[in-house]
């Protein structure tokens, strides 16, 4: 379905001018890649290499030997009350702490999204297909809510971790993403497509609740779970703000708040901080461009109801 | 409705809502009406600290506080600057390459969502250096093109520290909008189009008569995304200028964790958090007023 | 795609089990096998070491053996460490206070731990631990204005400049320079700015001011350059809008080749000296020296700051540990244990090498016959008084660079400085 093809000169020259401002838009992400492997002699000349003349993986080396975590912990259950102190398995060698924080920032991400997925298309199926009482401000507050910056929140939240018992851990910044209302929103708004004629043909066969929302409203609503998977990963991913208040020590990082802290402490060293950078976006990136089908789907999945 | 399919109805629903319900209110609104009313209280850090309730005075002083009134400013002028120009220039560099080769088109969409991709924090050392004052690259060129006489402190410097903030918001802002454009201009009904080209109707006509109504959906979600993003602008400010220089970066999502965990004023800060979700719970009614109009 | 995702689902819920309790907080550094509690164990007790980038104390290798070396001894406290750095990790701390986790030590300086953490009644009292021979200032300012012992000190510096030797030979700024005492005077100190900035090095130093980050250098250098204060005598009050600091900032804003950086702290302005981007560092002392021997090409000379009288005073460091009172017992004992073994005997010669400063009190021997630290050690006996304690720092510190910025940004400087005082006063008074 291609429109005829236009070779005006706006045409060619707004091509141009795109085709600019997406090397430009790349930019970063190539000065990410290549300071990584930049001397500091280059990092710090005031005529910048474009390119690295000297390659170094001295950067690395020194983002490694920083820090060290093990690789993923458990926490043996009760060992606490047991023993008096809480006793861990650690699997695996205690390598580099980066690679913990990025099994953090996945556990994290990953986490959020599924505890989101399910949560928001249940509450949203209710919200657009069920007719109870306190429907309609229950929607009211979900979309007063949706806005809601999180720093507002920010020292009851910290109080209420804390009561809890989850401060540093990484649920205290999983639970506060499930409970930001924006996915259920969204859920309620892909609901609305269920034909309300099959939900009620089901019923009259006697099909129960649950029965009549796994296998009738959830292959419809499927397409728009993806997108709200998809979304809150990525919001998860980015989510540095609740990272930095909730999470402290060593171990319990993720990589954004890692490279974040590194710049506290090293703060020109641009080699090292670029290492770091660069191992916290280019997996992540590779993942995008793999599934970058789906990607583009899932965002666009998520506005045509929104 | 029967009585009783009514009562069905009801407890089905708070059934499938309880598993949200349950994060909504322990991690959203539970915090916000202890938000509230700390903002009634001076609150401070201290093992001994009491809280002492002072009514309105925290909102009263909050207007008469240069620092968050220039705080309100900054916020709202980011949201001002951002949202619009994020809606237009995705509009337009959708609407020129959404009928490109299918290779080229995802190629730009790709690199246009590349910062979104990258991470907030990555992309923001990344920007810090390139902003660096001595060796950043933005002063390297500038001054070998001849553009700049000397190096200018981008993020130390008042009057372009905010407007950097904003560059870069608007770099990590514009990936999905324009994902979502293609996507909603490649659905415009052809039909319609042809139609409109057949009698003759300009470019700009057919642009405004048939595409724009039709993605206008699009354009409202746009629009909400895109305002909750440049509020939520926090990492940014906090790498790159702590709110300075002389609070010309300063916003109200900094200024609150600044009241907290530099001035320790719990009360204060809540009442700030306080004014900010009132004037976005607003914007976000309004918002959704409008969109369920169109 | 519909297997890929049961497969990514069925992967997460078996790794929300497993991390129901794996994500926990407090991670030990030191390898801690399930093995250890076999034997019938006496109860180990945790405690969480917070450190800020005190010389080596940042470097993990460094503080790991520090800390075995004490597990030898006390092998029944399992010390978990967490590494704060100076941009967040008073945030970091604050939020842990109100999560209650706070750590149980903490090693940082008066300012912190006595001013702030300690008045504000976190803190145990460690006067029993203090070693008598304790240098008697020293002790002074880790102690609280209720008697309480604060902080257990453990090492000091005086903090410096730092210049660029070779840049000042080829400037011919060094005869400006008296490098037998380490000292100059206002009036050289402005002539070696001009000399380097006619030799084409533009960017001589920086009143930097992004943050609170090194702010000692500044205020040592506003107040050094005419003879003014930062504070009163008895540390109630600050006195920063003296006509001696106006004049002083006055002069440094109107002095080509200094800056006033509103994009930079401390840290970043030692990196940018190292690197030979900026002539000066206002932000120095000898472990910043050695914590940037890797990029440092030339000979980093420590200067006093420059003064109208020839009479410099530097402002002193002095860190120590502080004890969270968390409200666990034997969590506090373990502590006290762990600091006081740090404190006495070979221990503490290697915790005070660790941060490359000087111990608190004599120890017989230690740097003899090492060139940099008697050339930095100099410098010591200029050290002045501890202001840093008086009441609301953390705001005043807070106001100072903002102060700074507004300077900086083309504020009047005398209204600038009233502000600051203003603010800071305030602070002082409900504290």
């Amino acid at each position: 379905m291609k429109e005829r093809k236009n070779k005006s000169p706006y045409a060619i020259g707004s091509a141009v001018v795109i085709a600019i401002l997406a090397f430009l838009f790349a930019f970063p992400l190539y000065w990410i890649v290549t300071g990584a492997f930049k001397t500091p002699a280059a990092i710090n000349a005031a005529q910048p290499d474009w390119f690295p003349v000297e390659w170094t993986l001295r950067n690395f080396e020194v983002l490694f030997a920083k820090r060290s975590a093990p690789l993923w912990e458990l926490a043996v259950p009760f060992s606490e009350t047991l023993t008096g102190k809480t006793v861990y398995f650690s699997v695996g060698p205690t390598p580099p702490a980066a690679f913990r924080w990025l099994i953090n920032t996945v556990f994290m991400s990953v986490a959020a999204m599924v505890l989101t997925c399910v949560t928001a298309s249940l509450a949203g199926y209710a919200l657009a297909k069920k007719r109870f009482w306190g429907r309609g401000l229950m929607f009211t507050l979900i979309v007063c809510a949706m806005a809601l910056p999180k720093q507002v929140i920010l020292i009851p939240l910290v109080r209420e971790m804390a009561a809890l018992n989850l401060s540093d851990t990484l649920w205290a910044v999983i639970f506060p993403i499930v409970g930001w209302p924006f996915g259920v929103f969204l859920m309620k708004q892909f609901s609305e497509g269920i034909p309300g004629e099959i939900l009620e043909s089901a019923r009259i066969d006697g099909a129960g609740e649950l029965k009549t929302f796994t296998s009738i409203a959830l292959p419809i609503i499927q397409p728009g779970i993806g997108a709200l998977a998809i979304f809150t990963f990525i919001n998860a991913w980015n989510d540095y703000f609740m990272q930095l208040i909730m999470l402290q020590n060593t171990g319990s990082l993720t990589i954004s708040l890692g490279i974040a802290k590194l710049q506290g402490e090293n703060a020109t060293d641009f080699g090292l901080i670029m290492a770091g950078a660069a191992l916290a976006s280019v997996p992540i990136i590779i993942v995008f461009l793999a599934f970058q089908k789906y990607f583009t789907k899932g965002i666009t999945m998520g506005a045509v109801k929104g | 409705m029967s009585r009783a399919l009514a009562r069905r109805e009801t407890i089905a629903g708070y059934l499938f809502m309880l598993p949200s319900l349950f994060f909504f209110i322990t991690f959203v609104i539970y915090p916000m009406v202890m938000c509230v009313w700390t903002s009634l209280f001076n609150s401070t850090m201290g093992k001994e600290a009491q809280d002492t309730f002072i009514g309105i005075a925290n909102f009263v002083e909050l207007f008469q506080d240069k620092i968050f009134l220039k705080a309100l400013w900054n916020t709202i002028l980011i949201v001002v600057v951002s949202v619009p120009t994020v809606c237009i220039f995705s509009l337009w560099v959708s609407s020129r390459i959404y009928n490109m080769p299918d290779w080229a088109c995802s190629l730009f969409r790709v690199i246009f969502y590349l910062p979104v991709i990258t991470g907030s924090v990555a992309v923001t050392v990344v920007w810090k250096w390139m902003f660096n004052n001595y060796y950043g690259i933005f002063n390297y060129v500038g001054t070998s093109l001849g553009i700049l006489e000397k190096n200018i402190n981008w993020l130390g410097d008042e009057r372009f520290a905010l407007w950097c903030i904003i560059l870069i918001l608007f770099t990590t802002s514009v990936g999905q909008p324009i994902v979502l454009y293609v996507s909603a201009l490649g659905n415009v009904d052809q039909s319609l189009v042809e139609a409109a080209q057949v009698d003759g109707a300009t470019d700009l006509q057919v642009f405004w008569k048939i595409k724009w109504p039709q993605i206008m959906p699009t354009t409202l979600y746009i629009l909400v995304i895109t305002t909750i993003n440049s509020f939520q602008c926090f990492a940014l400010i906090q790498l790159l200028t702590s709110g300075g220089p002389n609070n010309s970066t300063q916003t109200i999502m900094y200024y609150i964790y600044y009241t907290c965990f530099k001035l320790y004023r719990y009360g204060y800060a809540n009442a700030m958090g306080v004014v900010l979700a009132i004037i976005i719970a607003i914007l976000s009614a309004v918002q959704f007023k409008v969109a369920q109009e169109k | 795609m519909k297997k890929a995702l049961a497969l990514i689902l069925a992967l997460c819920l078996a790794l929300s089990v497993v991390a129901c309790g794996g994500a926990a907080s407090s991670a030990p550094a030191s390898e801690s096998t399930p093995a250890e509690g076999g034997e019938a164990a006496p109860a180990t007790t945790q405690i969480t070491l917070a450190t800020y980038p005190i010389g080596k104390w940042s470097d993990e290798a460094v503080v790991n053996e520090l800390i075995a070396g004490f597990n030898a001894v006390h092998p029944e406290i399992e010390v978990t460490v967490q590494y704060l750095d100076y941009t967040n990790g008073d945030d970091a701390v604050n939020t842990a206070i109100e999560a209650g986790t706070a750590p149980d030590v903490i090693f940082e300086g008066p300012e912190r731990l006595v001013a702030n953490w300690g008045a504000k009644g976190y803190l145990v009292d460690l006067a029993d631990l203090v070693n008598p021979n304790t240098y008697a200032s020293v002790i002074g300012s880790c102690t609280s204005e209720n008697g309480a012992v604060y902080e257990l000190p453990v090492c000091m510096t005086a903090h410096c400049m730092g210049i660029n030797k070779d840049l000042f030979e080829a400037a011919g700024a060094w005869q400006y320079v008296d490098a037998e005492s380490h000292t100059w005077t206002t009036e050289n100190f402005v002539k070696a700015v001009e000399a380097l900035v006619a030799y084409g090095h533009t960017n001589v130093g920086a009143v930097y001011c992004g943050g609170q980050g090194g702010d000692q250098g500044t205020r040592a250098l506003v107040t050094n350059l005419y003879g003014g204060t930062y504070a009163n005598a008895e540390h109630t009050a600050y006195t920063a809008n003296c006509a001696e600091n106006v004049k002083a900032l006055q002069l440094l804003k109107d002095l080509e080749g200094i800056n006033f950086d509103a994009s930079i702290v401390g840290g970043d302005e030692v990196s940018l000296f190292a690197n030979g981007t900026l002539a000066m560092a206002f932000c120095w002392n000898v472990a910043l020296e050695n914590n940037n021997a890797e990029t440092i090409q030339f000979d980093a000379f420590p200067m006093a700051f420059p003064t109208e009288s020839g009479d410099p005073v530097l402002q002193g460091g002095i860190w120590g540990f502080g004890i969270f009172d968390n409200g666990d017992q034997a969590k506090i004992d373990a502590a006290k244990t762990f600091v006081e073994y740090m404190t006495t005997g070979d221990a503490y010669v290697a915790a005070v090498e660790a941060s490359s400063y000087w111990p608190v009190f004599e120890v017989e021997g230690m740097y003899e016959g090492n060139e940099q630290m008697t050339e930095y050690g100099l410098l010591v006996p200029y050290m002045g008084d501890y202001y840093q304690i008086t009441k609301g720092w953390t705001e005043a510190r807070t106001a100072w660079w903002n102060a700074l910025q507004a300077i900086g940004s083309g504020t009047d400087v005398q209204e600038a400085l009233d502000t600051f005082v203003e603010t800071a006063n305030a602070a002082a008074n409900a504290a």
